[in-house]
């Protein structure tokens, strides 16, 4: 695999996951992250606040049905303790991914701006998709290239365990994302949800679009975004969408289900090394 | 009528209780009814309340009357099939538990098992739909984990009425919405299954839901480990007035006009579903639970007595301290209660404490009810005072029946198919389109798009493919992941799928179920992998029909003769009887089977998709050209009354060994075994399912056989396989010392799908069709 990074030096980052009632990829993101990826992963119960910010490296919020999807989904989800502490750790520069119902609980807690309706279909919808990576120039090509063996990486670690320093970022271009994904790359990554459909008001959408907040729209094989490859009604297809200071990012797609050759697709695995490198790198 | 749950009841082979099931009326008993009781409303005959007068030394009470009626019920005693089920054979090498617990358990690596089982819920998902299905699916997955597995994969297989019938769009979308519902949210793949659409299920439609979970060896629970002096603990959601039995609901004791507005389907809740299976699993891992049963069928009755008959113990329950979501339940109302997402367990009485914290951490109900005697009765208490005593043993050993059997009347209408008595058609391109638009061949996309099939991370091969490929990861591997080896190269994977062609069974059951066992192995085989065991689900009509005796026990004998040969015993099951609506016919004998393969290395699984512009196809194997009983008959000529060849089991096993070595061999890029639709099928489809556009030229011909009967006859011991041209020699080499037929019989090419010089299409053109066909039915 061309992307995968230095995997003995992975072990000196932390992850953490949070984990709902209702939960049920934050296994499957554990597997990816500790298996594949091989980090230092733990858990963060949805009923317990944390402060200890250095601990974690990134937070993952992964998909499921937290709450059951009661209310709406994500809803309850949002005002749980932990995401008091994962409001705080966003707002002091932590990085925080929330895949699929992530996605949704990012929304419904306002660290992301719009709101999911359900699917166009108003059928759950499961397969394989293509994203667009819309987002700014990379990371990657200010810092010479190459990374296949992550040589090259070991350079500048001194920020790994803290997240204070990065809340100055306003735009795209120095996201823990995408920093390796060329712009206007094509991924091939499943999505499986009800309520996909992203909306949001006018205005706020394309602010969103003109600033750059817009990390991945749905698109066809060959990246050509279209009605067509809206798996979902998504207004401008997006898929993936940043907050205000680019550290953190909602996905619909599920980036651990595709993170392995075998699995059909590992091109999640270029999200998920954006971020490892990133956090070396930065 | 009458509904209940799949879980729970008798042990390993239970019936869905089917509607009409329980109301079992002896021919032979006396017009008259004995004092006051109507025990016909209790579902039993009068043979079975004298026995219970005996039992008891006395008349029994409508709280008794309550409990016996569920418990002898059919889909818990198994009353009609218990004496020809313990025919299937359910022992062999890699068998660690046959039936008789919650799930067969069978042996995967030495060191992990799997758990599975198939399960019907029928009846409620032909009045509710999407509740139906989706308790089916929850109950199913109960079972599972209440064995101490962590459920891995769902399949279905489903039967609906003819595709044009106007119900039939109603019923697909919210059979399939709720099992998506139920499994989605609990993060169980469905990876795999099957949809039939016939009229013999116009009125009666079929939902039959597989299981199967993953468990460490050393770590299984049962429900037959009850400790005298453990506590008989309530875990789970409160009990409600859902799913109640029909039959009790009637009894003059309830208010009856409330009741009977009440629904008896009951109402499924997968997140706390979710919650029911992280919490026991944790309790489990901490060794706090001796033994466990789902409260499935017949409620809290069947899992009290099921766990102390198969403890040789019994229980004192205090029905004071049930949880209750509705006011005024009475004791009978609280035993016969299906509400969902609880169970029993027992536990010892110094590990209690941290059995409650960990169902308290889930925000589950956990409560003491009660505690296990060495005394085998089940003692219960209410208001605080003796309420009932009953014994474990009569009530849970009912009747069994040797009900007569007679060859059915149809049968004599059943011939042998004459080539000379039907003519070929004219236009063959017409003929394959109508067939791969066939809602029975083409794509399912619609539907399994519906269900989330990667969760998990382990689905190789998704549904759309012939079988379900999964690999096993094992979790917090100890091992660092080394950059150069791809982790899943060193995995061994798990096949499943599942089959029944009913109208190969209703032609002959014998042939039809075996055919059901042979077409499962054919499958995996094809995939490289091989079989290892069997899950069956039994859908009948009524079991009081001589004629449908008559099937259940051909059935029965086909499944165990194809068994025994492929070394597949079945390790669990389950009998749904009665599916049958009066005056609207009776269902075709649906036997269903879900088959377990192994295969050493996932990776090296292949599927039913040509791969490249240029590779050879190939036959593997002889034809027959026998089209009776097919989909071509029947499309075509309207009549499919004729008998299904018989199958030469030995010659089955030797291709099927062939096939599998030439896979390991890595010498394939695709198989597909020939079944509905026949060889033209099996060649186009796998130039539709390939995502490259790709087509296929193929040319075959046999002395004595017309091309109808070349392209279409269903009874084939072949396969078609794909391979590149330059292994062609390493290929006949093997399949000649197999001492199997292949020969070549075209080249995968793009764009177009010719046969014969009698087909011609454009595959752009039929792949729309093969997709689009089953969502055609919502456009009406």
């Amino acid at each position: 695999m061309s992307i995968r990074l230095n995997l003995t030096e992975n072990k000196k980052i932390n992850a953490g996951i949070t984990v709902f009632p209702g939960s049920n990829c934050d296994m499957d993101v554990y597997y990816a992250l500790k298996n594949v990826f091989n980090l230092n992963v733990s858990f963060l119960w949805h009923k317990d606040e944390f402060h200890n910010f250095k601990n974690y490296d990134f937070i993952v919020i992964p998909g499921g049905f937290s709450y059951g999807d009661y209310l709406r989904a994500g809803a309850l989800a949002a005002r749980s303790r932990v995401m008091k502490s994962i409001k705080e750790y966003a707002d002091g520069g932590g990085i925080v991914l929330g895949i699929c119902n992530g996605f949704q609980i990012l929304l419904e807690s306002g660290l992301l701006k719009g709101a999911m309706l359900t699917n166009k279909s108003l059928k759950f919808e499961c397969r394989d998709v293509y994203i667009k990576n819309i987002s700014g120039n990379n990371f990657n090509k200010n810092n010479n290239g190459s990374n296949n063996n992550g040589n090259n990486n070991k350079s500048d670690s001194n920020n790994s365990n803290g997240n204070n320093n990065r809340s100055g970022n306003n735009n795209s271009s120095e996201n823990p994302f995408t920093c390796l994904i060329e712009k206007d790359a094509v991924l091939k990554l499943p999505i499986a949800h009800h309520d996909g459909n992203y909306f949001a008001e006018n205005n706020e959408l394309e602010d969103l679009l003109s600033s750059g907040h817009v990390a991945f729209q749905y698109c066809n094989e060959d990246g050509v975004v279209a009605d067509d490859s809206n798996p979902n009604g998504s207004l401008k297809n997006i898929g993936g969408l940043f907050g205000e200071n680019f550290n953190v990012m909602g996905l619909m797609p599920h980036p651990e289900r595709a993170s392995e050759k075998i699995l059909g697709s590992d091109d999640g695995a270029k999200i998920f090394n954006s971020i490892i490198y990133y956090i070396k790198n930065k | 009528m009458l509904i209940t749950d799949n879980g729970s009841a008798d042990n390993s082979y239970k019936s869905d209780n089917d509607g009409s099931g329980n109301y079992i009326d002896d021919a032979n008993a006396p017009v008259h009814l004995p004092i006051d009781k109507d025990y016909a409303q209790f579902g039993l005959s009068f043979e079975e309340y004298k026995k219970i007068n005996d039992i008891l030394k006395k008349e029994p009470d409508d709280f008794e009357m309550g409990i016996f009626s569920a418990m002898w019920s059919e889909h818990c005693s198994y009353k009609s099939t218990k004496i020809h089920l313990k025919n299937l054979p359910s022992k062999g090498e890699a068998v660690l538990i046959g039936p008789g617990e919650n799930a067969g358990v069978i042996e995967f690596d030495g060191v992990n098992v799997l758990v599975f089982k198939m399960e019907s819920h029928n009846h409620p998902s032909f009045i509710e739909p999407f509740e139906g299905a989706a308790t089916g699916v929850g109950g199913i997955m109960r079972d599972i984990f209440t064995m101490g597995a962590r459920p891995i994969a769902n399949l279905n297989s489903l039967r609906f009425g003819n595709f044009n019938h106007p119900r039939t769009p109603y019923y697909l979308s919210e059979v399939v919405k709720g099992i998506g519902f139920y499994g989605n949210c609990m993060g169980v793949p469905t990876v795999g299954g099957e949809v039939v659409f016939d009229s013999c299920y116009d009125n009666n439609i079929l939902v039959n839901a597989f299981t199967m979970g993953i468990a460490k060896k050393d770590a299984i629970f049962l429900s037959s480990a009850c400790e005298e002096g453990n506590l008989v603990v309530y875990v789970g959601s409160a009990t409600g007035m859902d799913g109640i039995n029909g039959a009790t609901m009637a009894s003059g004791e309830f208010d009856s006009s409330k009741a009977n507005k009440r629904s008896t389907v009951q109402v499924g809740d997968p997140f706390t579903e979710k919650l029911l299976l992280e919490a026991c699993l944790e309790a489990m891992d901490k060794k706090l639970i001796v033994s466990i049963q789902d409260m499935g069928a017949a409620g809290l009755t069947s899992s009290s007595f099921e766990m102390s008959e198969n403890s040789g113990k019994g229980m004192i329950l205090n029905m004071d301290k049930i949880p209750l979501r509705a006011a005024n339940m009475t004791p009978l109302d609280i035993m016969l209660s299906e509400s969902q997402e609880r169970m029993l367990i027992a536990c010892k009485k110094e590990k209690y404490d941290e059995l409650e914290g960990i169902f308290k951490k889930w925000d589950l109900n956990c409560v003491i009810i009660g505690e296990v005697t060495k005394e085998k009765t089940i003692q219960f208490i209410y208001k605080s005072k003796p309420y009932h005593t009953l014994p474990v043993e009569s009530v849970v050993n009912g009747p069994s029946y040797d009900r007569p059997s007679a060859v059915p009347l149809y049968i004599k209408d059943v011939k042998q198919f004459l080539p000379d008595e039907y003519r070929m058609p004219k236009n063959f391109n017409s003929v394959a389109e109508r067939i791969i638009s066939h809602p029975n061949i083409a794509s399912k996309h619609f539907i399994y798009r519906q269900y989330d099939y990667q969760i998990g991370t382990n689905t190789l091969a998704c549904p759309g493919s012939s079988c379900a490929v999964l690999r096993y990861k094992e979790f917090n591997a100890p091992t660092e992941p080394a950059n150069s080896v791809n982790p899943a190269d060193l995995n061994s994977g798990i096949i499943l799928n599942s089959n029944c062609n009913s109208k190969y069974c209703y032609l002959n059951p014998y042939k039809g179920a075996m055919l059901a066992v042979i077409e499962c192995a054919r499958n995996i085989s094809a995939c490289g992998g091989t079989p290892v065991a069997i899950t069956d689900c039994l859908n009948f009509a009524s079991p009081e029909d001589p004629e449908i005796m008559w099937q259940f026990k051909e059935a029965i004998k086909g499944i165990t003769d194809a068994a025994l040969k492929f070394n597949t015993p079945a390790v669990s099951g389950n009998v749904s009887l009665y599916n049958e609506t009066a005056g609207a016919g009776k269902i075709y004998p649906t036997p269903v089977i879900a088959m377990v393969g192994y295969i050493n290395d996932a990776g090296k699984a292949v599927n039913s998709t040509y791969k490249d512009e240029g590779d050879n196809v190939y036959l593997l194997g002889r034809l027959s050209g026998n089209l009776g009983g097919s989909l071509f008959m029947e499309l075509v000529h309207n009549d499919f009354m004729q008998e299904p060849l018989s199958i030469d089991i030995d010659y089955e096993l030797k291709l099927q060994n062939c096939l599998r070595g030439l896979i390991e061999g890595k010498l394939l890029k695709s198989a597909a075994d020939i079944s509905e639709g026949g060889l033209f099928t099996a060649v186009a489809e796998q130039a539709i399912l390939s995502d490259k556009n790709l087509g296929v030229i193929a040319e075959v011909h046999k002395d004595g056989l017309r091309n109808d009967m070349l392209l279409f006859s269903e009874f084939e011991q072949a396969f078609v396989i794909s391979a590149n041209p330059s292994n062609e020699h390493k290929i006949y080499e093997f399949v000649k010392n197999a001492g199997i037929e292949i020969e070549k019989i075209g080249t995968v090419v793009k764009d177009i799908i010719k046969f014969n010089n009698i087909i011609e299409l454009k595959s752009g053109k039929i792949k729309e069709r093969y997709y689009n066909a089953v969502e055609k039915l919502f456009d009406k």
